[in-house]
């Protein structure tokens, strides 16, 4: 199955996130998904301008635009922050047409192609679950994480708010308690630990101007996904990963030793038990220790059969 | 005891407005001990309903008006948990009512939401709660700059000015200048952050961050994102 779609990685994953950005790409090849870039992006705005009303707008108005424009009608997105800012904007294109003429005015006044129908914005996860199949994934699995006890964390932006961010609420996904990621861990062979802070904030906005909050927040979901019983937290938002990987050890300042915990992106897990390398999956690029714990489950594991 | 520990609520009113007696007789009678703690009642004369039209103006927080109090904004909210006297219910009280001193009072909290929308999620009325309070934040910095943290002006500053004049982030260098700029460089020295700065410089993440370069055209898009609104 070959299957086209547009895909959006952002700021941090075209640079230091990397590590998302590649282990999305080797997921999405291995399972027949032509990921074609979203041309001459910008910054989706990481909701900095949301005090300036239609302003915070133009940046996602302006990559969906590009598109548009480029044929298609439909993106997936991988990092959480890029994902509510373009959804957010669809959804108000959609809904309100004062709004929507509004920011078509603001990106005509800068040369830029407009908004011409409401674009699809799909979060990779949920992309995966419901184009893909967990069916597939499973199949697709070379070496199955047995023995890996994983607890998911998802953050805010991926499922709130329900509207907002319409793809998870069209593809059933629940905004109260979700559950993708788990559905995919488990297809992995992983064994799912769950625990409190599945959904909980890390503070990511004001990691750096509140970090007293931050810590806290950041402290608190790490102890309690290890305390659950966790060897790693898997997450889906690069800028969670800034605090609970990055700037752990102010999460363990915070909160103490119990918040030490390795933290991958859930998309390296799949490229690992899909059959790469630690190294492929650049788990090296994470700060918090899982380059180790993913190896040493590799080492301990049998080899995987041959394909 | 802290000044008014008794009160159920607490954090609903403010400092001077209780009246704490060692020894409180009234009408002959010593009510001291239990008793000891009064309310001034509030009187609101000066309604300033200027905050509400601001808000309001900025159209994506039109939907406050919807807001009927029910609370469940607050209780759910992460940072009301975390920081005391963040609740935004009462923040939107205080600007339909036009309590606007109460608000500038507590400027240097209300600024701290962390845009969870987990109120936004719960809310009844779909009030779009957490755009609504970071309207208010951004509208109080207009107005009371100096009683928000420093870090709040900066961090808005650089991002917004990194926005506006690259189109894209480049985050090492964000990070940098949010710190100079507080004069808080030593950090960028702390463990953690050198560890990470030297490993990113080795395995090419530096370079690749410095050739992002920006968006096509981003001269015109400069003038329209950054002409005032
Ligand atoms: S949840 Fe909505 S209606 Fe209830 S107090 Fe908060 S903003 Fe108002
Ligand atoms: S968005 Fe802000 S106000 Fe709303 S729940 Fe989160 S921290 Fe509280």
């Amino acid at each position: 199955m070959s299957h086209e779609t547009a895909y959006f990685p952002g700021c941090s994953l075209k640079t230091i996130d990397r590590a998302y950005d590649v282990s999305t790409r080797l997921v999405a090849g291995d399972l027949g998904l032509n990921l074609v870039e979203v041309e001459d992006y910008a910054c989706c705005g990481v909701g900095e301008l949301k005090g300036e009303g239609l302003k915070s707008h133009y940046l996602p108005g302006r990559n969906l635009g590009h598109l548009l424009q480029q044929g298609q009608t439909e993106v997936m997105v991988s990092c959480n922050v890029c994902y509510h800012e373009l959804s957010r904007t669809a959804y108000a294109w959609s809904r309100n047409e004062s709004v929507g003429t509004e920011i078509n005015r603001m990106l005509e006044a800068a040369g830029e192609p407009g908004i011409t129908e409401t674009p699809s914005v799909r979060n990779t996860l949920e992309y995966l679950v419901t184009v893909v199949g967990l069916d597939k994934i499973a199949q697709r699995v070379r070496r199955p994480l047995t023995g890996l006890r994983v607890a998911p964390y998802y953050g805010c932006l991926y499922h709130r708010p329900g509207a907002m961010v319409s793809s998870i609420q069209v593809a059933g996904e629940d905004p109260e308690r979700p559950h993708f990621m788990h559905d995919v861990l488990r297809a992995l062979g992983a064994a799912v630990v769950a625990h409190p802070a599945e959904t909980t904030c890390c503070g990511g906005k004001n990691l750096l101007s509140d970090e007293r909050t931050a810590g806290k927040l950041t402290g608190r979901i790490l102890s309690q996904a290890k305390e659950a019983g966790a060897d790693v937290l898997a997450l889906m938002c690069p800028k969670c990963a800034g605090g609970l990987d990055a700037l752990q050890p102010r999460a363990i300042k915070a909160a103490g030793e119990g918040a030490r915990l390795p933290v991958v992106y859930y998309t390296q897990l799949v490229a690992v038990a899909f059959g790469h390398s630690p190294e492929a999956a650049y788990l090296k690029d994470m700060e918090s220790g899982s380059f180790d714990v993913i190896r040493r489950l590799l080492q301990a594991a049998p080899k995987p059969a041959l394909v | 005891m802290p000044k008014g520990a008794g009160i159920i609520e607490r954090s609903l009113v403010q400092d001077d407005h209780i009246l704490e007696h060692e020894n409180l007789v009234m009408d002959g009678i010593d009510v001291s001990g239990r008793w000891n703690t009064m309310l001034k009642s509030r009187v609101h004369a000066d309604r300033d309903l200027d905050a509400w039209d601001t808000v309001r103006q900025n159209l994506v927080a039109t939907s406050i008006d919807n807001c009927i109090q029910c609370g469940m904004c607050t209780a759910g909210c992460t940072v009301a948990h975390e920081v005391e006297g963040f609740n935004p219910r009462q923040f939107i009280y205080w600007v339909r009512t036009g309590r606007t001193e109460e608000l500038k009072n507590q400027a240097d909290v209300v600024w701290r939401c962390v845009g969870c929308y987990i109120c936004t999620h719960h809310c009844p009325k779909e009030v779009n709660t957490a755009e609504v309070i970071e309207t208010i934040g951004q509208w109080l910095r207009t107005v009371v700059p100096e009683r928000m943290d420093r870090a709040f002006h900066v961090n808005h500053q650089v991002y917004r000015n990194h926005l506006i004049s690259r189109g894209r982030l480049n985050l090492p260098l964000l990070q940098t200048t949010f710190l100079r700029a507080l004069g808080r460089q030593n950090e960028l020295f702390a463990p953690e952050m050198k560890k990470t700065a030297l490993k990113m410089v080795g395995d090419g993440r530096v370079l690749k961050t410095l050739r992002m370069g920006r968006p096509h055209r981003w001269r015109k898009n400069r003038q329209v994102l950054g002409s005032e609104a």
